[in-house]
């Protein structure tokens, strides 16, 4: 898998770097990509160069609105809040399961990768349902279980308690895009060339420090690329939270894109543009990010 | 026994914790769900809930299937899904065979400009899609969903449909060619057969993440007309008395068809995932 994704970004240079001499034919193939790039323009190009003329046009009153809402300052601290415990949560147990199957006395690991995935590929709105199903105050079973075993003395309200509803619904981003880690971490560490670990074996290397030495360095660009693949979809992660809590109560947690959502329901158009300028802000903050970690992927390939 | 094999069992019995600790994280909120189903209401709102019903009943499923328009909804999500997955396939291997077969100029930045369409977050799309869809006249429409599911599968299935025809050695197409065909008989008798399996992955792939797509679909939809699984799951939810039984019950009969289809396909899906990754 970490195979697919080499052949992926190494072919993908390979159309333009490495230029095979022979197989390739020159053309116009234009018309041939022309489906897909009108489709592209259309469904891309056109949203963000209207964004940024809306924008430009009224003035940047639009914006303006959106700095000095006082709920403002909440939204950008809910936001990074999110992103950055949604990205570790997911990053610790996404480790933790992609080292536990690459273990050697686990068997059967293709069949747990299966049943682990599950999160993952559920839909997103079924996933969400599920949780606020099971942290419902009264009769959720994360509560039942939480009291029988004497951790919390009385029901805990995970989604209508404003100090604790955004930890809560990182926890179902956490469940949801973990697998993902897990999948990228093991195929990852299906890479790393056994005589590594024999040398350091034989060197008198601890676990820790196979570890800390091999392990973890053997893996780095993926940790770059799920690392930056979480955040993006925490950025502009919208099903989960519009489900659970609608981004409350009292916006507690509101994230851009439900800030975003709440404005197209009440046709607020200025408003709308304004998040999508700033989303596509931090958006191209990331792709640049994500277009250098691929470029070092393939550096350290060739 | 040695310490080193006392190590080493001990290591052993850990990574079996972890995964069983990983598995009911993973697991447990979805056997809540497939429990709860099968619940009557009078043990659903009960305060003394566990995990297994006392009595198993089908009543929910019954609800769900006769009185709500979970049925319609469902049938919409079909009709949406496969109208994206075929124009995704029409779309995208065109696409994907210009970007394995042609080197031209701009191929690099229409490789790299399709790849990115990954990182632009669904809700900067939303109202200027909407306004386009409007246009057409496509709101509330099987038809517009779909269209806007297209966003979501295009770019990623570009890249698959690349690099599988990238697989294809054009030696064959060529021999094909030296045989009297034309260009357009080589890829329709030697590479469309070749790349089948993978057509078909991706069409199935396209499929799902239409299935599940839940942002467009609520926004472009009003009536149950156009109405799919996802949005009509959460009108369950959104009503004064939610009735969570055939919530779950919905929930169940949502998530049947993915994973049926991820078990066929699990193989490609995963390739697709780590390959190009997908929006959450």
């Amino acid at each position: 898998m970490t195979s697919t994704q080499g052949d992926l970004m190494s072919s993908a240079e390979s159309t333009t770097v490495t230029r095979p001499k022979r197989r390739r034919r020159t053309g116009r193939p234009v018309g041939l990509m022309m489906p897909a790039l009108i489709l592209t323009a259309l469904m891309f190009v056109i949203p963000i160069v209207s964004t940024v003329v809306r924008v430009v046009g009224d003035g940047g009153s639009g914006l303006t609105r959106l700095f000095s809402t006082p709920d403002f300052a909440q939204v950008m601290f809910n936001t990074v809040k999110w992103t950055v415990g949604a990205t570790i949560g997911a990053m610790v147990i996404g480790y933790a399961g992609g080292i536990v199957l690459r273990a050697k006395q686990i068997r059967l690991s293709g069949l747990w990768r299966s049943l682990i995935m599950v999160p993952w590929i559920i839909p997103g709105v079924v996933g969400a349902t599920i949780w606020r199903w099971s942290l419902s105050t009264d009769y959720g079973l994360v509560n039942r279980y939480l009291m029988d075993l004497g951790i919390v003395s009385q029901p805990v309200h995970w989604l209508s308690d404003p100090s604790m509803v955004l930890w809560s619904v990182m926890v179902i981003q956490i469940w949801v895009t973990a697998p993902f880690v897990v999948l990228m971490v093991s195929a990852a560490l299906a890479g790393i060339p056994e005589e590594r670990y024999e040398a350091a074996r034989l060197d008198g290397a601890s676990s820790l420090k196979i570890l800390w030495y091999i392990t973890l360095p053997g893996i780095r660009t993926t940790t770059a690329v799920a690392a930056l693949n979480l955040a993006i979809w925490a950025l502009n992660s919208f099903t989960i939270i519009w489900v659970t809590t609608s981004g409350g109560p009292a916006g507690a947690s509101t994230i851009l894109p439900i800030l975003l959502y709440q404005a197209f329901q009440n046709g607020d158009d200025s408003l709308v543009y304004a998040v999508s300028i700033l989303q596509l802000a931090i958006g191209t903050v990331c792709a640049v990010l994500f277009a250098r970690t691929m470029r070092t992927d393939l550096r350290e390939q060739s | 026994m040695s310490r080193r094999s006392a190590t080493r069992i001990a290591t052993g019995f850990g990574m079996w914790f972890l995964l069983a600790a990983l598995l009911v994280w993973s697991l447990g909120p979805v056997a809540v769900v497939l429990f709860t189903s099968f619940k009557g209401s009078s043990e659903i709102y009960s305060a003394n809930a566990h995990l297994l019903p006392d009595s198993w009943t089908l009543q929910n499923y019954v609800t769900v299937f006769t009185s709500s328009n979970t049925l319609r909804a469902l049938l919409n999500s079909l009709i949406v899904g496969l109208l994206a997955a075929i124009a995704t396939l029409i779309f995208c291997f065109s696409a994907g065979y210009a970007l394995a077969r042609f080197r031209f100029r701009s191929s690099r930045p229409l490789a790299l400009f399709l790849l990115l369409g990954q990182v632009v977050p669904l809700t900067v799309v939303l109202l200027p899609l909407y306004q386009i869809i409007r246009s057409l006249n496509l709101l509330d429409s099987v038809v517009g969903v779909a269209m806007a599911h297209l966003v979501i599968t295009v770019p990623l299935v570009t890249w698959m449909m690349r690099n599988q025809i990238a697989a294809v050695p054009i030696e064959l197409e060529e021999a094909a060619q030296i045989d009297g065909g034309n260009r357009l008989d080589a890829v329709t008798y030697i590479t469309l057969p070749v790349i089948f399996p993978g057509l078909v992955a991706a069409g199935m792939f396209a499929f799902l993440q239409s299935w599940h797509e839940f942002l467009f679909a609520s926004v472009l939809t009003s009536s149950t007309a156009a109405r799919t699984g996802p949005v009509a799951l959460t009108e369950f939810a959104t009503e004064f008395n939610v009735d969570w039984g055939a919530t779950m019950a919905a929930s169940v009969v949502l998530t049947v068809p993915v994973i049926i289809l991820f078990v066929l396909l699990q193989r490609h899906f995963i390739g697709g995932l780590t390959g190009g990754a997908v929006k959450g």
